[in-house]
């Protein structure tokens, strides 16, 4: 296996007295395609958060690299290679496609001229240079979800986390996302990405991770984990609820 | 314990008791004075708390309502003769009244396209202070005036092992109307239908709206009490201090402090908050320099925003 | 609409220059001094309220500083104005930095509540200390050049508008600042530290406030604690950026001109009402908080561009398809 580019090392967040992540364990390889999966509510978002800097773990470790960043904030793990998208996709609704994306691109280009040619470049990678002088806030769903994308890879992540970025695209603009992500993945980029949609996560991963009730309870190919009867009554027992 | 009026002959001097030196002497009196004027303040910030805490709006025009509200008692109490405190009921309706028709207006400012609706609603609220502070000097001048109320010239002697308290009969009123207040906003809030409407409102609007619960018709009541019960309250105030058309800022500052000091929108936190302002008011008043009072109040609430933003509890948003 | 917003303000700037030239008249040119004057402070209110959307109901608070300490330096330490005024700028500004730290990691609310409070505590403190004369206010060395004043205030709200300019339209900062504006958690992904950009914004916003204040001391020659740490100015301040455009330089500018001849012919004709204009104030910038919250400027810019805001249609599948046709 590849050196572990990120590792989560006995992760638990606990909210009052809820138990949002217990005890949760793996590791991103360098050049992998992780996915986390699990039924709703199953501490998705939360783990991104964590490993994002949005939450500090109640106990645990988060290493990059080998080093350790539990507890860094957004801002620090920004600039130590951690790119993240927001589930509620949510631009800088006032400013321009290219603004939106400049800004991102601000982190290794300080001058807002450079990061402006900078944000082109992306843009252009990621289809959206066509609408870049429109308001953010004008765009389609799958636009905003484009523009999500491209605001984290200006940051030239070496790890992307990507929340539902897929899902609620129809077909068309759910192959053209896929095809994105891939193309990222092969500039070197490793990805963890959450997914609801299975016949995503199942192509693109190199492994799966299953959440259920804030504890992993699998990890493997996807082959093998889509047989794994302990993952197949967890989303039975959602789709029985 | 007696009773009797101030001017009474039977006071006898305090410099007879030597045996208890005279900073502690004043000490029950600074502290019963700070309880009972902290009552008041109770009441001046728990409309604005409950205002925020429900629909987010921070009412720069709180103090302006008090100032209302006190001229409104000054003006009815000579018209018809009646004891203030009589008239609170009436001061109430009025401006709840009054509440609820503004309420739609600031709605329409926070909920408007533009980005940050907590923004367009201060900056609205603070458009209404400025409006109604004009308004009021322009009508009622400069001059200070006093709402004399019956209980205004009584006052209570209590005696304890040689210590002395006087209780202004009137800021006992005060202290009775705020705990009252309090208890009967307490009772609504958590023992009715509208009280469970509004507690949903607070949690979630989104939630709030899918139960069918009509959120503009809410916040309208809410606004509505929250502008009732701050007038009235200027009509107590009155009663025991003066009444200016100035006096509005002043008092904002004190809901500002108390609700700050409570937790924004933390309700429960208030009484204390307030208890507490009271007591530096005026032990500050008695042991320190009573023209650095203000600054001190400052100070602390500088200082709690620096160590606990979300307030005494840390249970503010 | 950049460029030619930037050609207006030049040609303004050109005109401001030449009106000593055309009139000797001391009251037309201290009324076009005060109006510059009013222009620096709505527009460096404007770094914080309108870029960054905190909104900061202490601005006069800052430019008291910037009076009351010029006034002291030159009388109680004999220092040159020049000195005197720099200092009024760094004392504005590291005000600025000490209330920021605490309010500006909270919400906005906050801010807005904790700056109003602060603008009460600074007068309150004027009012009790020895050095600042307390009520009675400071008597400054009288400097009675109409001129030199037309043409230094003149001089400085230039340099302020056009560093300003540079910062927020043309460099990263003011991208940033909008960023965060617009989504402070989303910025933060994005590298950015939310606190320490808004305390540098807050400061760009206070530093010409205060060098404004030390400006005015010098000028008038009499401060005290109700007039230059009154409300007036933050009142004006926030109308005057409000009115005219939140979250632009030329809109804040445009309402600082209009709402200050508005008062100056309101105060010549109907002085013995002067409360009346409170009420105004108050009208105005409800009203265009409600009907006008993109202030004159927008409804300049809409009506040139006359273009709904959703230029794309809402309907995504169609959206898609469109994509994949050649």
């Amino acid at each position: 296996m590849s050196r572990a580019l990120l590792t989560v090392d006995r992760v638990s967040m606990t909210f009052g007295g809820l138990r949002a992540l217990d005890d949760v364990s793996f590791s991103v390889g360098t050049g992998e395609i992780v996915g986390l999966i699990g039924p709703n509510g199953a501490g998705k978002t939360t783990l991104f958060n964590v490993v994002s800097g949005y939450c500090r773990p109640t106990s645990g470790r988060v290493r990059l690299d080998g080093k350790d960043v539990t507890g860094k904030r957004p801002f620090d793990l920004a600039r130590l290679g951690i790119g993240r998208t927001f589930q509620i996709v949510k631009p800088f609704a006032g400013l321009t496609v290219l603004e939106n994306v400049t800004v991102a691109c601000l982190l290794h280009h300080p001058r807002r001229r450079h990061a402006r040619q900078k944000a082109w470049e992306i843009l252009e990678f990621t289809g959206l240079a066509d609408r870049a002088h429109r308001p953010a806030s004008g765009l389609t769903l799958a636009g905003r979800k484009r523009l999500e994308i491209a605001k984290a890879l200006s940051l030239t992540p070496r790890l992307l986390l990507l929340d539902e970025v897929v899902a609620g695209l129809n077909p068309t603009e759910a192959d053209r996302t896929i095809e994105l992500i891939l193309d990222i993945h092969r500039s070197g980029v490793s990805i963890l990405i959450v997914e609801h949609i299975m016949r995503v996560i199942m192509n693109i991963s190199d492994r799966v991770v299953v959440l259920n009730y804030g504890a992993k309870i699998a990890e493997g190919p996807p082959r093998e984990v889509a047989q794994d009867p302990t993952v197949i009554e967890a989303y039975l027992g959602e789709a029985a609820a | 314990m007696r009773r009797g009026d101030e001017t009474e002959p039977g006071l006898r001097p305090r410099q007879l008791f030597t045996e208890v030196p005279v900073l502690w002497q004043l000490l029950p009196q600074a502290v019963l004075d700070g309880l009972l004027i902290g009552g008041v303040y109770i009441t001046v910030a728990l409309g604005f708390s409950l205002a925020f805490g429900v629909m987010h709006i921070i009412d720069f025009a709180v103090g302006e309502w008090i100032m209302l509200g006190a001229f409104l008692g000054y003006y009815l109490q000579r018209w018809t003769g009646l004891d203030p405190l009589a008239l609170l009921p009436v001061v109430f309706a009025v401006f709840t009244a009054v509440g609820y028709v503004i309420q739609p207006v600031i709605h329409r400012a926070v909920s408007g396209r533009r980005g940050n609706p907590v923004l367009m609603g201060l900056v609205f609220t603070f458009g209404l202070m400025l409006a109604i502070r004009g308004a009021g000097l322009t009508v009622f001048g400069f001059f200070s005036h006093s709402i004399p109320s019956a209980l205004s010239a009584r006052s209570l002697f209590l005696e304890a092992g040689g210590l002395f308290v006087t209780v202004p009969a009137i800021r006992l009123f005060g202290f009775v109307y705020a705990i009252g207040i309090t208890a009967v906003l307490h009772w609504v809030l958590r023992r009715t239908d509208f009280g469970l409407a509004v507690r949903a409102l607070a949690q979630n609007r989104d939630a709030a709206g899918l139960m069918g619960i009509n959120a503009r018709r809410i916040g309208s009541w809410v606004y509505g009490i929250h502008v009732g019960v701050s007038a009235m309250t200027g009509v107590v105030i009155g009663s025991i201090f003066s009444i200016s058309a100035q006096m509005g800022g002043d008092y904002t500052i004190l809901a500002f402090f108390v609700v700050v000091l409570a937790g924004m929108g933390y309700l429960a936190g208030v009484p204390w908050a307030a208890f507490l302002l009271g007591l530096v008011q005026s032990l500050f008043l008695v042991y320190g320099n009573p023209s650095y009072t203000l600054l001190a109040v400052f100070a602390i609430l500088y200082l709690i925003l620096l160590v606990s933003p979300k307030g005494l509890f840390a249970k503010g948003v | 609409m950049q460029r030619s917003r930037a050609l207006w303000a030049g040609i303004a700037a050109g005109v401001f220059a030449v009106i000593p030239l055309l009139t000797r008249d001391t009251f037309a040119l201290r009324v076009v001094t005060e109006a510059m004057m009013w222009i620096g402070l709505a527009v460096a209110w404007d770094v914080l309220g309108g870029y960054t959307g905190y909104l900061n109901f202490g601005h006069g608070a800052f430019f008291g500083l910037g009076a009351y300490t010029t006034a002291v330096l030159m009388m109680r330490g004999h220092w040159p104005f020049a000195l005197a005024l720099v200092a009024g700028g760094v004392t504005a500004g590291a005000a600025a930095v000490v209330a920021g730290l605490p309010t500006l990691r909270l919400k906005g609310a906050y801010f807005a509540i904790a700056t109003w409070a602060l603008s009460r505590a600074v007068q309150q403190l004027a009012l009790v200390l020895e050095f600042t004369g307390g009520p009675d206010g400071m008597r400054l060395p009288p400097f009675l050049n109409p001129m030199f004043f037309y043409y230094l205030m003149w001089a400085l709200v230039t340099a302020i508008f056009v560093v300003l300019w540079i910062l927020l339209e043309r460099s990263a900062f003011g991208l940033k600042l909008q960023a965060i504006r617009e989504d402070e958690e989303g910025a933060m992904a994005l590298g950015l530290r939310p606190t320490a950009i808004k305390v540098q914004a807050f400061v760009l916003s206070t530093v010409p406030a205060g060098i404004l204040g030390g400006v005015y001391a010098y000028w008038i020659t009499f401060i005290d604690p109700a007039s230059v740490l009154g409300d007036l100015v933050t009142d004006q301040s926030v109308v005057m950026a409000v009115f005219g455009g939140l979250g632009t330089l030329v809109g804040p500018a445009v309402g600082a001109v209009l709402i200050y001849a508005f008062k100056t012919f309101f105060w010549a004709y109907l002085s013995e009402y002067q409360v009346l204009y409170l009420i105004i104030l108050g009208t105005v910038i409800a009203l265009s908080v409600v009907f006008l919250p993109d202030g004159l400027i927008g409804l300049m810019a809409r009506r040139r561009i006359k273009e709904p805001a959703e230029p794309e249609p809402a309907d995504e599948d169609s959206q898609g398809l469109r994509e994949v046709a050649p």
